[in-house]
């Protein structure tokens, strides 16, 4: 027996005045899974959050929990809980009456519902604020216990709202495992919307690329990171070189596309049919720089081998933990490659080097009616 | 608790969210827009009698002379009132000094003050009325500078208030930015935040237009004490000694003059709202030279010395004026009557401040949060209507459409209520969907998903947030009502309240028993006001 999905998106669709928020969304999350929909300002994300607790109704299509359609059912039932990314803990309440909100409307026994709370609170490790109001506390603070109200609530479903947008940067990334362990502690669904990829790919148990109101990709971190089916996806979950060519010949192990700039590149095997025009997107990761080899006494004249090309180091990026190099290569253009901080010394502004890839690293696309450019834009 | 639980549980649907706003819609149609504008609609079904009036020379030439006199003044007195009152707001919410809070408060005190002891209190203080020893300064002054002077007191915190209101949601961050580029303070005020101002100079000229347009009681008893009365006339005024005279040809003139207030209070309102939301402050060009001057050594200092001291002479002076017959002997004060005039008035006032809150908070909510509906911006426009049009005309028009209903007569203190409904309704609202728009809408949304149902939504989390701009309407619409006298007035002028008693004794001449009877429910009001304030205090501690 299959199980069914906890919830399910079906062909929703929503138009705010000409501007398509959703158009054919569908979604399937199961049970305890914790889903991130990522995608670029504008894309639909927020609204699908909205459709799914019923803050936003949409126009078209059913939202189904546990198989039942609830598209028309009140907010309140839904037990979806929404947790915005302003935390929005309510100004005259305490740490302890939010947290107590959902128990006491619910109104629920009096004493398992201060038990509960305090266990929340305890959770979240904010013992020593309970009596705090809202303004009184850190950013950090004001998102565990927005976190802590919500789980109050017995909630099946946590609806993140780039949760994490409001905090310091170092506090954001401590944050992303700690959120995960009570989400996944508390066996909540949890769909976590949010335009940072690194965010996604760390927290995700599936990510769901979103873009124009519609999913484009779904799957897990890596999957999305190795296989994007898109040069979009490509190039949003960690970023992409790519380049524009045909489709010049297919074998077995690999494909060969010969560029408009005129260097042939190898890449994946491909069904796309020779002589069409494609994208070839490689991540900068996957890119390596090597030296040209030095003229020695057997050979006077080395030769660049196969699968590589020459180039010229155009800029250095120091990065901390990581340096990017751009190099103009022959042939191909602008190449952008991710290295390890240690080689910063290899390298210098004008340096003659070669670039290279793995053929499998390097997936192909038929490009998309509306052009390239269109395509990689990211708003 | 039951019937709360009741509520609740069907606030949960949609159907009968939507009847209970059809409702509220309903019942603020029929009972106060249609009532209020109910006169226009008279003077086409009598046009014989208008057209008498129209076809009288002398009575069209007094009635275009108060409805001039009326105009005037307002326009005069909002003038003055923008110019002191921008710094005013300034000092209120920018600067920081000893006793601030007290300046607060006083510049509220003219509002609590019934207005026909505002009238007495500030003919006293400028003038010497005909028999009534109190020394003032005793200028002899034309009706119509007086009526300007008594004027500015009560409209000068409206415009105040509403500037400062809007001054708090500017940043002082644009004005410091400026100055960091290296703008002369005065330059930065004037280009950055001046034109960020305009909503509240909307707000603010509507509020002292119509409260001067509307203002019967204290033009009146100022206007007695001149020994003005029955020869110099605002629109307010006209229609009181109308109603007085026996006279078969009154009910035309008085229709007449309503119609054309209104309708010239309506057209103001919507000019007012273009020219001052088209009117182009020259903010382009800047006069370094100029701005550095004015923003440094003595003009800064005269300019807050000038305000302050405007504030004291001009406005507070003269309203407190009619304490000096605390000096006086006591008089000889019927008990009885005042004590059954101030229960009839708060008993007024309070049906009108709930009913004000029960029907206007739907509203609000409605006009906060749905604006850009089409119904949203009907409902917003519609609301300012019984605010610009004059009460007296208000009362007027009112007082035909329910006696048109209903011929009985009896229900002279219920068709009061109605009329006050009507004028204090705007103020309440206004004050609620001001406070709504700034509150963000996701703490209502996520208590929707932590469960909580729409009304539980609503009294749990928005109630407390809004709570103390909630009060602060009331009070506002409260003492509104306790002050209104034109609007009583056109309705039933036998109505007991205060303000239409204290002008009943100035009419019979019994000054010093008026002026007692009017510090008493100063009094009152100050308490009363005091202990609600503390109660909201307490109450808003955190928000």
């Amino acid at each position: 027996m299959v199980a069914i999905p906890e919830i399910i998106l079906n062909d929703l669709h929503k138009n705010f005045g000409g501007c398509l928020a959703a158009d054919g969304l569908s979604l399937k999350v199961s049970k305890g899974e914790y889903i991130c929909v990522l995608g670029p300002t504008g894309s639909g994300k927020t609204t699908c959050l909205r459709m799914i607790c019923g803050l936003t109704k949409p126009d078209k299509g059913r939202v189904l929990f546990d198989g039942v359609d609830i598209t028309d059912a009140p907010i309140s039932e839904r037990k979806a809980t929404m947790l915005s990314q302003a935390y929005s803990l309510f100004p005259p309440k305490t740490v302890y009456e939010n947290v107590m909100f959902s128990p006491a409307i619910k109104e629920w026994d009096e004493h398992e519902a201060r038990q509960l709370v305090k266990s929340m609170i305890m959770m979240v490790h904010m013992e020593n604020k309970a009596e705090s109001y809202p303004a009184e506390l850190s950013g950090g603070q004001q998102q565990r216990t927005a976190l802590a109200r919500a789980l109050a609530s017995s909630s099946d479903i946590l609806l993140l709202d780039e949760p994490l947008r409001a905090l310091d940067a170092r506090l954001r990334l401590e944050l992303r495992q700690e959120l995960k362990s009570l989400v996944k502690e508390m066996g909540l669904t949890a769909i976590h919307v949010t335009h940072d990829q690194d965010e996604a790919i760390e927290m995700a148990d599936r990510i769901a690329v979103i873009r124009k109101g519609k999913i484009v990709q779904i799957g897990t971190p890596m999957e999305v990171f190795r296989n994007p089916v898109t040069p979009f996806v490509a190039n949003f979950v960690g970023r992409s070189n790519v380049f524009v060519g045909k489709v010049r010949s297919v074998c077995d192990e690999f494909s060969e596309i010969e560029l408009e700039k005129g260097a042939i590149i190898k890449a994946r095997k491909t069904d796309i049919p020779v002589g069409t025009d494609v994208a070839v997107a490689i991540k900068i990761g996957s890119t390596r720089i090597p030296a040209i080899p030095q003229p020695t006494a057997e050979k006077p004249e080395p030769e660049v081998p196969q699968g590589f090309f020459k180039g010229i180091v155009e800029r250095i990026l120091y990065e901390g933990a990581t340096i990017t190099i751009e190099v103009e290569a022959e042939g191909i253009g602008l190449v952008s490659s991710k290295l390890p901080n240690r080689k910063y010394d290899d390298y210098k502004n004008g340096y003659e080097v070669m670039v290279t890839w793995r053929p499998e690293r390097a997936s192909v696309f038929e490009i998309p009616p509306e052009g390239i450019e269109e395509e990689l834009r990211l708003d | 608790m039951s019937l709360f639980k009741w509520i609740n549980n069907v606030s949960n649907n949609e159907r009968p969210r939507k009847a209970w706003f059809s409702f509220v819609c309903l019942i603020f149609i029929v009972l106060i827009i249609i009532p209020s504008i109910f006169v226009v609609l008279k003077m086409f079904t009598e046009w014989d009698i208008v057209s008498g009036v129209l076809g009288d020379p002398e009575k069209t030439s007094l009635i275009w002379g108060a409805l001039w006199n009326s105009f005037s003044i307002a326009a005069i007195v909002t003038v003055v009132d923008i110019v002191i009152g921008i710094p005013m707001a300034w000092i209120l919410v920018r600067k920081q000094f000893r006793g601030k809070k007290y300046l607060d408060t006083l510049m509220d005190m003219p509002l609590v003050f019934p207005t026909g002891a505002l009238g007495f209190s500030v003919v006293l203080f400028w003038g010497a009325p005909n028999g009534i020893d109190i020394p003032g300064l005793g200028m002899v002054l034309s009706p119509y500078i007086m009526l300007i002077l008594l004027h500015i007191i009560f409209t000068y915190p409206y415009m105040v208030r509403s500037l400062s209101a809007i001054l708090e949601q500017i940043e002082p961050n644009y004005e410091t930015a400026a100055m960091t580029l290296s703008a002369s303070r005065f330059t930065a005020v004037r280009t950055i935040t001046l034109p960020l101002f305009r909503a509240g100079l909307v707000t603010g000229t509507i509020l002292c237009f119509a409260r001067s347009l509307s203002e019967t009681g204290g033009t009146y008893a100022a206007l007695l004490l001149m020994n003005a009365n029955g020869i110099f006339f605002t629109g307010p005024t006209f229609i009181k000694h109308m109603k007085e005279i026996q006279d078969p040809t009154a009910m035309g003139s008085m229709i007449l003059i309503s119609v054309l207030m209104i309708v010239f209070a309506l057209i103001l309102l919507v000019v007012v709202k273009l020219l001052i939301m088209r009117f182009k402050i020259p903010i382009k060009k800047v006069w370094p030279h100029l701005g550095r001057k004015l923003s440094r050594g003595a003009v800064p200092k005269l300019k807050d010395a000038f305000s302050i001291a405007f504030l004291a002479i001009i406005v507070l002076l003269p309203t407190f004026y009619i304490f000096t017959y605390l000096t006086q002997p006591m008089a000889d004060i019927d008990f009885v009557a005042l004590m059954s005039a101030i229960g009839t008035s708060f008993a007024v006032a309070g049906v009108a401040v709930v009913f004000g809150i029960v029907f206007g908070i739907p509203i609000a909510l409605y006009i906060a949060r749905k604006r850009d509906t089409k119904l949203g911006k009907i409902l917003d426009n519609l609301v300012n209507v019984p605010l610009i049009i004059p009460t007296t005309a208000l009362g007027f028009s009112l007082g035909l459409f329910w006696s048109t209903i209903y011929a009985g007569g009896s229900l002279n203190l219920l068709m009061v209520v109605l009329g006050h409904m009507a004028f204090t309704f705007p103020l309440v609202v206004r004050n609620i969907s001001g406070a709504v728009e700034e509150v963000d809408q996701s703490y209502e949304e996520v208590a929707m998903t932590l469960g909580a149902k729409p009304f539980q939504t609503f009294t749990k989390v928005l109630m407390p947030i809004i709570q103390s701009s909630v009060i602060a309407g009331a009070i506002l619409a409260f003492t509104r009502s306790l002050g209104e006298t034109g609007a009583t007035l056109a309705i039933d002028r036998s109505a007991n309240t205060v303000p239409v008693y204290i002008i009943n004794l100035l009419d019979a001449g019994k000054h010093s028993e008026a002026a007692f009877c009017s510090i008493i429910l100063i009094a009152i009001c100050f308490v009363f006001m005091l202990v609600l304030r503390l109660v909201v205090s307490r109450g808003g501690r955190h928000t």
